[in-house]
């Protein structure tokens, strides 16, 4: 018994929700274009206004019969490599070729640099999925023993350790890791990118600092969940202290990790940088390192694309994820009328 | 002396002492040349007498570390020299204009945030060339952000302030108020976050000079050191170990004394 008038009526609200949902999301895509616009800009503006000309520079490293002054070879690998023509003209080529995939090519290999960026992704996304999950576990389990821990200067030493994450340099923990389990105990390969057993140290080594990051908001939030009238609550009634850490507290700290993962993805793009060099992994990282010893700016500038467009789109992600995982976030998602229409309520 | 509940804080004290010694006169605490082979024994493992053993070269490691100091921490003296000015430069004429300069380039500094500082430190390397000024002046870009954004803050709080309202009264003009009463008012919490910020310095230049972008070798450059005993890590560990941990070391002294000095205990 489906007549017009009640199809009309199940599809009014969900146009609505639609319309909504565009007037929540649109403007944070439009964050995330210019997030990326704006690395663009800033790696551009950075790369040609301080001196030195990256074609002599790039030669320079290569060295031998590559070094040349003749203006003419000069200008065509200028050409060949999008360095040529007035600078606007290269910073709108260079912004509209993202659009297109197009990342320019790159100065030490003659290859597409989205190419080159795209054949090494897959280890250090390999990598840096490890060391996010290990360090949300370290976290985790050094939130739970503090929250836990009694009398307080137990409490107060656990607290110290993990920050001690951030400020452990990255080549020592690999180096110390690679001593011990590599050339020690050999139960890990020291170097390399095949199979799991290669992931294992350098991803323990970055997720150390990523688990100080972690644990800084885990052990906030943990601490206000524990001060706050439910988890009073649930002790009174009487509930196991695990089911009150983990159904009540745990849950509501969860969701300013989720936060922050952004931030975490900035960090492991940095931190990759040591700790494949340090493990001779292929990876993004180890790519951006080779790139800044052959001056190949190509390379670098597309490392700084790639790095900006997986930041934007995980952040928006996450702002988009964040009203389906926190329903008291719901209401500000649907826009100032229910507000109002809970104020009329009250009143 | 209050300091003296605080051990952590003593030792943090005499570790700076004694890294603020090498880096002005490294001959008084160095045992031997950093530069020139103390005998035919190479790669030898850490005695009394080579405190962190000998390289390659059979130069003394420990003497290596101890010239190091003046070089590592120069560049990162110079990275928080370098973020703070720029930093507060930034802050400092947003938070006073406000407006439309300050929306548009606090959307910038965010950005500028938003990429990781070792990237923004290797953008600058690659175009400036390799070495200590460059490194050091890249880990300052990076950090530049985070005092801009602060430096604003306490712009805006220090103008509403009455003695500023009298000053402009009084026919200042607004360089001269800039320069002689909001920075004077809003540069403590300034100072704090870059002693914070030292520490984090001293990690991010070690790292890149790590890889390679510091000081070239001979030069004794904390990352560099490191960097080359990774390649006799299988025989020799302590090459690289002992350095790293040298840098540890002063790492967590700075940063015990940066925090006691904004305000924890």
């Amino acid at each position: 018994m489906t007549s017009p008038a009640q199809r009309v009526d199940a599809m009014g609200p969900r146009r609505g929700s639609v319309g909504t949902v565009a007037r929540f999301l649109l403007p944070k895509i439009g964050q995330a274009l210019f997030v990326v616009w704006a690395s663009y800009t800033v790696a551009f503006l950075l790369i040609h206004a301080l001196p030195g000309d990256p074609i002599l520079a790039a030669l320079a490293v290569r060295g031998g019969d590559a070094t040349t002054t003749d203006p003419a070879v000069l200008d065509e690998l200028r050409a060949r490599y999008g360095l040529d023509g007035p600078l606007w003209q290269q910073y709108l080529g260079g912004f509209f070729g993202i659009f297109r995939g197009d990342l320019g090519v790159s100065i030490a290999t003659g290859l597409p640099v989205s190419e080159t960026i795209l054949r090494v992704a897959g280890p250090t996304t390999a990598l840096a999925g490890f060391a996010l999950i290990v360090g949300f576990l370290i976290a985790l389990a050094f939130t739970v023993w503090a929250y836990l821990a009694r009398p307080a200067w137990v409490r107060n030493v656990i607290v110290q350790i993990p920050p001690l994450g951030i400020a452990v340099p990255a080549f020592l923990t690999g180096l110390v890791l690679i001593t011990v389990f590599s050339f020690g105990l050999g139960w890990f390969p020291a170097s390399g990118a095949s199979g799991f057993a290669s992931v294992v140290l350098p991803g323990i080594t970055l997720a150390l600092p990523t688990a100080a990051i972690f644990f800084q908001v885990f052990s906030a939030a943990v601490f206000d969940a524990g001060a706050s009238p439910f988890v009073f609550t649930a002790n009174a009634k009487g509930l196991s202290q695990s089911a009150v850490v983990f159904r009540h507290v745990l849950r509501n700290a969860m969701l300013p990790a989720i936060t922050i993962i952004g931030l975490q993805v900035g960090y492991l793009a940095g931190g990759t940088a040591v700790v494949e060099t340090v493990f001779s992994r292929d990876g993004i990282g180890r790519l951006t390192v080779d790139s800044v010893l052959a001056r190949d700016i190509n390379v670098l500038m597309g490392v700084v694309i790639v790095v900006a467009t997986v930041y934007a789109v995980v952040t928006l992600v996450v702002d988009a994820l964040y009203g389906v995982i926190d329903p008291r976030t719901r209401t500000a998602l649907a826009g100032a009328k229910p507000i109002s229409a809970a104020k009329e309520v009250r009143t | 002396m209050r300091l003296l509940r605080y051990p952590g804080m003593i030792v943090s004290i005499l570790l700076l002492a004694v890294t603020a010694l090498a880096v002005i006169a490294p001959a008084l605490l160095a045992p031997y040349d950093p530069y020139e082979s103390v005998g035919t024994m190479r790669l030898a493992p850490p005695s009394w007498e080579h405190l962190f053993g000998t390289d390659h070269l059979a130069r003394d490691v420990f003497s290596r570390v101890i010239y190091g100091a003046r070089l590592s921490l120069s560049a990162a003296g110079l990275a928080v020299v370098a973020g703070v000015t720029l930093g507060a430069v930034i802050g400092l004429v947003t938070g006073y204009l406000r407006g439309v300069v300050d929306a548009v380039v606090m959307r910038f500094v965010d950005v500028v945030i938003a990429i990781p500082g070792i990237l923004l430190a290797l953008i600058v390397v690659a175009s400036l060339g390799f070495g200590p000024v460059a490194v050091g002046l890249g880990v300052g870009l990076g950090t530049s952000g985070a005092f801009a954004r602060v430096m604003r803050a306490q712009v805006i709080r220090v103008r509403a302030e009455e003695y500023i309202e009298a000053a402009r009264t009084l026919g200042g003009r607004g360089p001269t108020i800039l320069v002689r009463h909001v920075l004077p008012n809003a540069a403590r919490p300034i100072i704090a976050m870059a002693a914070l910020e030292l520490a984090l310095a001293i990690l991010a230049v070690s790292a890149l000079s790590f890889l390679g972008f510091g000081a070239q070798p001979p030069a004794p450059e904390w990352g560099a050191l490191v960097s080359a005993g990774r390649d006799f890590v299988a025989t020799a560990p302590w090459l690289s170990i002992l350095p790293g941990l040298v840098i540890l070391a002063v790492v967590l002294a700075v940063n015990r004394i940066a925090r006691y000095v904004g305000g924890e205990r």
